[in-house]
């Protein structure tokens, strides 16, 4: 911190690098380069913020209203009904209900199942086990629409298509790899002398996998939940191709058939629109904390 | 093999010893491994046995083989594939200059300790938690040429002579598209490079001030070096986040108005499921799923080996 002091100077203190905190406020000499950051950053912050306040007031207005004055005048009447009518005509507590039902069973799901087998590739080293690795996570990188038609078809003649089962199985396949990589790291940075010490004590593989291992990738799991949950429900692709009667549609299904038929409806569609983020606002603002400290410093080491 | 590397606790193990291990870890492995063959390999591998069939996807209907027809059609007889092809490499291109940019930028920027800092954090990131489908549909209601708030601001500030139908025009449909991937995308590069920035080491840096090096000397000898792992997981991530865009094209032209935003992703999926022809969209997927195999196989070796050190 006395590096802060020490440089005072302004061309020293207006660095990039977090190790200079910005001058206390009494400071007589003024650090333009920050204020003049500052205000930058305020407006670049505000043009990224326009975008939710036009869908915020247009979802209060009237049609009237939004064909005759300008997005960001204010409603002359607060139609709050937009929300009610878009929950009905969207028919969100079905999607809602189904989206929850998915992510709420393939989330924890997929997280044990990866860390499983995370845990076998980085403690139970066998022949060959960094290949598996690399193939497992080559293939959930390449784009889902490569096998997006024969995975219809193979639904197809499972019976699978058109179930919450038929969706969950393609989502834990795509999104388990992704999440082995990630604990890989994590289990990999166990020491050694911790395993054998619990092995010496009689504790069995299992033992040392839910009791040693697990807890220790408590944030980078908590992370990896939060991403995870996202994800699943903002997932379109797979769910468009698989899911066909409208009563076993997702949530991002409803939003891209409400504006498409009632593309007129502005103030309802408008509402519709924010309530289906939600879900994953509240995951985010809840957990924003470790989304970033844990799920992606492990991402960026070298 | 790899036990060479080991601290002493695991001596080299024999083969046997090896073959044990394998054997142990197969109850954990295979759960995902049978998940991840079943619905991610086969569906692959079937688009690219498909590829050298015609198929119109029907149950009742029997694939006839047909050697490489498909993919003799798709590069001299498919003009929409130019188009897709073409759109994917501009999108792979203006997501390296521009998302990752204003990405870096932005994380130096925040990475200074200043008044709503956190409040800066979630505003451009918070577009990235937002399913893309509904991003397509803001944005279209943005874009909306009578109504939309795009051209109401032109009109606003006097220029009204900039308005367009943004999503209507083949000439600018693309980068309208673009634009929305933008505001939702920056908040991605944001969070890596943020996180890339915590692993300067801040000694380096104060000593480099020490000795009277200015800002821009800084930057470039100790911030660019000690960002290049962050550099490199951020460019791979872009392109192969590039290669996947979808949700967004879907959600706001469908690929067109006249193919004009068609992508790679989309028209592999169009062609199998909408026009019924499962063998020309295998073709689509195959040069995709080559494309994007070239791109994260040495990425990936190369962050293995990196690892066994």
């Amino acid at each position: 911190m006395s590096g802060a002091t020490i440089l005072a100077n302004p061309s020293a203190s207006g660095g990039q690098v977090a190790a200079v905190p910005a001058p206390p406020a009494n400071r007589p000499r003024r650090d333009y380069v920050g204020i003049g950051l500052w205000i930058s950053l305020a407006i670049s912050a505000l043009i990224w913020a326009l975008p939710f306040v036009f869908m915020f007031l247009t979802s209060v207005k009237t049609n009237a209203d939004v064909n005759t004055a300008p997005t960001w005048h204010l409603p002359s009447v607060w139609q709050w009904v937009n929300y009610a009518d878009a929950v009905e005509t969207g028919d969100l507590w079905v999607t809602g209900a189904n989206s929850l039902v998915v992510a709420i069973i393939k989330v924890p799901i997929g997280l044990l199942l990866a860390a499983a087998a995370a845990y076998a590739l980085a403690r139970l080293r066998f022949r060959f086990s960094k290949l598996v690795l690399a193939v497992l996570v080559a293939g959930s990188m390449v784009p889902i629409q490569v096998g997006l038609g024969p995975l219809f078809t193979t639904m197809l003649s499972l019976d699978l298509l058109d179930t919450k089962l038929g969706l969950m199985l393609p989502y834990l396949a795509f999104g388990v790899p992704y999440q082995i990589f990630m604990l890989y790291g994590f289990f990999r940075a166990i020491p050694d002398e911790l395993e054998e010490s619990a092995r010496l004590d009689g504790a069995s593989t299992f033992r040392i996998f839910w009791q040693i291992c697990l807890p220790l990738a408590k944030p980078a799991l908590a992370a990896l939940f939060i991403l995870d949950f996202v994800a699943t429900w903002n997932e379109y692709a797979i769910a468009a191709t698989l899911l066909q009667s409208q009563d076993n549609w997702t949530v991002p299904l409803a939003v891209l058939s409400f504006s498409g038929q009632r593309a007129t409806e502005y103030g309802p569609l408008n509402a519709f629109i924010i309530m289906s983020a939600v879900p994953v606002l509240i995951v985010y603002l809840l957990f924003q904390r470790y989304f970033v400290a844990g799920a992606f410093s492990g991402a960026v080491k070298g | 093999m790899t036990a060479v590397h080991h601290p002493p606790a695991q001596q080299a193990p024999p083969r046997r010893r090896s073959d044990r291990r394998l054997l142990q870890a197969l109850p954990y492995l295979l759960p995902a491994v049978v998940l991840y063959l079943g619905f991610l390999v086969y569906p692959m591998v079937d688009a690219v046995r498909l590829s050298f069939f015609e198929w119109t996807g029907f149950r009742n209907d029997e694939p006839v083989f047909v050697g490489l027809d498909n993919y003799v059609r798709t590069f001299t007889n498919d003009p929409v594939f130019y188009r897709a092809l073409t759109n994917s490499v501009i999108w792979v291109v203006l997501s390296l200059l521009i998302p990752m940019l204003l990405g870096l930028l932005l994380a130096l920027a925040l990475n200074r300790r200043m008044v709503g800092r956190n409040l800066f954090r979630s505003v451009f990131y918070i577009p990235a938690v937002f399913a893309s489908i509904t991003v397509a549909a803001m944005w279209r209601w943005i874009y909306n040429p009578n109504v939309g708030s795009l051209n109401q601001l032109l009109e606003a500030v006097g220029l009204a002579s900039l308005q367009q139908e943004w999503l209507g025009n083949p000439q600018i449909a693309l980068y309208s598209v673009f634009v929305a991937s933008v505001w939702q995308g920056v908040g991605f590069s944001l969070v890596l490079f943020l996180a890339g920035l915590q692993q300067v080491p801040a000694e380096l840096v104060d000593a480099a001030r020490v000795d009277g090096a200015n800002r821009w000397q800084v930057f470039k000898a100790v911030t660019v070096p000690a960002l290049r792992p962050t550099t490199a997981v951020v460019t791979i991530l872009t392109i192969i986040n590039s290669l996947k865009v979808y949700d967004l094209v879907v959600g706001m032209t469908g690929g067109g108005p006249a193919q004009s935003t068609q992508v790679l992703a989309l028209w592999s999926y169009q062609q199998s499921i909408t026009n019924h022809d499962f063998g020309q969209g295998g073709a689509v997927a195959t040069v995709l799923l080559v494309v994007s195999l070239c791109l994260v196989v040495p990425y990936l070796v190369r962050t293995l080996k990196a690892e066994e050190h």
